[in-house]
């Protein structure tokens, strides 16, 4: 058990771009499992949130990855890293829960189009995912790298075709048990 | 897609969203209730930790209020009412609940948010 440092959206999915909140507010299907097993929850800040706003376009990595993002989500990355060097000086284990397929909060898949761009229209589907980290959580790295902190990921599933709730769950509770080690 | 967002949302001091033995279970009532919530910084943690990641929650919650989402405080947090100063938002009406039933009469005693007010 340890402390799991949470995307924002999956205790509020209010956060969320239109169009994509899956339930009203918090999303128990992560919440649930990592209270189950005793893990503490601190949530991180949303970067698209108060960047973009509440109006703000789907959007795939490129397009926020941008100086002004990254210098948005370099702010954002100390002021979570502050915390998680506190809590490892304390001796818990971390674990960081993002989403997969976000541009900025990606763990493993986030997305890439080096096209997509002006007016937006853009048929829904996948394959704008790729592998690889979303540009807040690859700011988060590399602060806590110059801290000399790792932590293990997981991340929520809900975009990504073919969810399974039931995969989704496995995969957390093994980052947990760290059998993914 | 449904989009299936309650525009309400609760500044949550973390005693309630990580309760110990005893304590109410803030977030459980919140997430049952439709409540996005808004984790505040641990109590335990010092101000050079804690004011920043303030100012971040400040800075959201200044988005949600431009865009007539509903806010509640729940608990309280030191700095907190200076953050959302900074940012030109009021403290939202709040609860220190001591029972899971008073938060959740609370919560059902709150207006709509404008966010969800019909157009015109």
């Amino acid at each position: 058990m340890g402390v799991a440092f949470v995307a924002h959206c999956l205790l509020n999915q209010n956060s969320k771009v239109l169009d994509g909140a899956h339930c009203a507010g918090v999303y128990s299907p992560i919440i649930d499992v990592l209270r189950e097993r005793g893990w503490r929850i601190e949530q991180m800040p949303c970067p698209e949130l108060a960047f973009a706003g509440l109006g703000r376009f789907w959007a795939v990595r490129e397009q926020y990855d941008t100086a002004a993002f990254r210098r948005h989500c370099q702010r954002l990355a100390t002021a979570v890293a502050g915390a998680i060097e506190a809590r490892v000086q304390q001796g818990e284990e971390i674990v960081l829960v993002g989403v997969e397929g976000s541009p900025s909060m990606g763990v493993t898949i986030t997305s890439s189009d080096p096209q997509r761009g002006g007016r937006p229209a853009w048929p829904d589907g996948s394959p704008e995912l790729t592998g690889g980290e979303g540009i807040y959580v690859e700011e988060l790295h590399a602060e806590l790298g110059r801290r000399g902190i790792t932590v293990r990921v997981a991340g929520e599933t809900h975009a990504i075709p073919g969810h399974d709730e039931a995969v989704q769950r496995a995969r957390l509770e093994s980052v947990l048990e760290h059998r993914d080690a | 897609m449904r989009d299936e967002r309650s525009y309400r949302v609760a500044l949550v001091a973390d005693r309630y969203v990580n309760p110990k033995p005893g304590q109410v279970d803030g977030l459980a009532v919140l997430a049952a209730a439709g409540w996005g919530v808004m984790q505040l910084p641990d109590a335990s943690y010092p101000a050079e930790v804690a004011r920043p990641l303030l100012a971040e929650v400040a800075e959201q919650v200044e988005e949600f209020s431009r865009r007539g989402y509903g806010f509640v405080l729940v608990g309280e947090r030191d700095g907190l009412a200076e953050a959302l100063a900074h940012v030109g938002v009021g403290v939202p009406d709040g609860i220190a609940p001591a029972s899971a039933a008073e938060l959740r009469e609370f919560l059902a005693a709150q207006p709509a948010p404008p966010a969800t007010a019909a157009p015109g």
